[in-house]
């Protein structure tokens, strides 16, 4: 049965792009517009990773990881964060969060799935 | 010191404050504007790019499709040619999704530069709204009390601003990020 990817983003343009790299690679992909849309799809439904950004309204990356790992489905659902952040305070605050890797925008979707296949199968 | 130079020491603070609080503002506009174009300008290129190889790949694909109808039998190296089309194509789909993020990126800026402008025409409106207070027969004293309360809002405003300006996006280019898994 295909895994299932929790992608998380403000941009409706990135998440097209991460939707359509990972169904490609044959994942099934649930779409969240922010941080709270993304806390409460997760509740929903029990995905296998979370692909999430760092700077969204109503709820950013860091404060998602957090509640997520709070909730007993997410304890060891690997996370990954996919941001134009890319300084070594905001990866250590992403570690200290819960985070499992650090992908920095622009991702190549070849790379993307490489990376996922590495964490999920 | 005497109450005149009292008042022109405020004065001058308030108005060198002000100075360099928009210059500092406005060059940060134009960094992140020049930014969000080179960004453009690159995105554009490469996609430009991306578009003309996909049609190539296409046009040659569908030309080696038209023969095999024609001619019915594909060869091994028919099927070989057409196996590796469709990974050139693959390979320029995924440049161009690259580049495509430009999008996200350049609205960060934007939003960012437009935090800041705003910022700044709020800062504009606090300097109005003070001087409003101010009659024609106000007296030095008061005049004094006032800019130091001006001085005081306008250093709150500039801190609020900056706390909301912070720069997420460093990217110059539109090359794929880096991977770290922890």
């Amino acid at each position: 049965m295909a895994k299932t990817i929790l992608a998380v983003d403000d941009s409706s343009s990135l998440r097209q792009m991460v939707a359509f790299s990972l169904k490609a690679a044959g994942y099934n992909v649930i779409e969240a517009v922010d941080g709270q849309d993304g806390l409460d799809k997760a509740r929903l439904q029990a995905v296998d990773l979370v692909l999430t950004d760092q700077n969204m309204p109503r709820m950013d990356g860091l404060s998602l990881i957090k509640l997520l790992r709070e909730l007993p489905d997410y304890a060891k659902t690997p996370i990954l964060m996919l941001t134009t952040e890319s300084s070594d305070d905001m990866k250590q605050k992403g570690r200290a969060a819960g985070a499992n890797g650090w992908l920095v925008k622009p991702f190549d979707p070849q790379r993307l799935i490489e990376v996922v296949k590495k964490v999920i199968g | 010191m005497t109450r005149k130079k009292i008042l022109g020491s405020h004065v001058k603070r308030l108005l060198s404050g002000v100075s360099a609080h928009g210059g500092r503002h406005l060059t940060e506009v134009e960094t992140d504007l020049m930014q969000t174009e080179r960004l453009l300008e690159e995105a554009v290129e490469r996609l430009t790019s991306s578009f003309m190889a996909i049609h190539h790949t296409v046009d040659a694909r569908q030309h080696t499709i038209n023969l095999l109808l024609a001619g019915g039998i594909p060869t091994v190296e028919d099927s070989a040619r057409l196996t590796a089309m469709s990974g050139e194509i693959s390979q320029h789909v995924n440049a161009a999704i690259t580049s495509m993020q430009f999008q996200d990126m350049t609205s960060q800026l934007i939003d960012r530069t437009l935090k800041r402008v705003t910022g700044l025409r709020d800062f504009l409106d606090t300097l109005d709204a003070h001087g409003g207070a101010l009659l024609p027969d106000t007296g030095n004293d008061e005049i004094v009390d006032r800019l130091g309360k001006v001085s005081m809002a306008l250093a709150i405003q500039s801190l609020e601003l900056r706390s909301v300006l912070r720069k997420s996006v460093n990217q110059q280019h539109l090359d794929s990020g880096d991977i770290e898994l922890f």
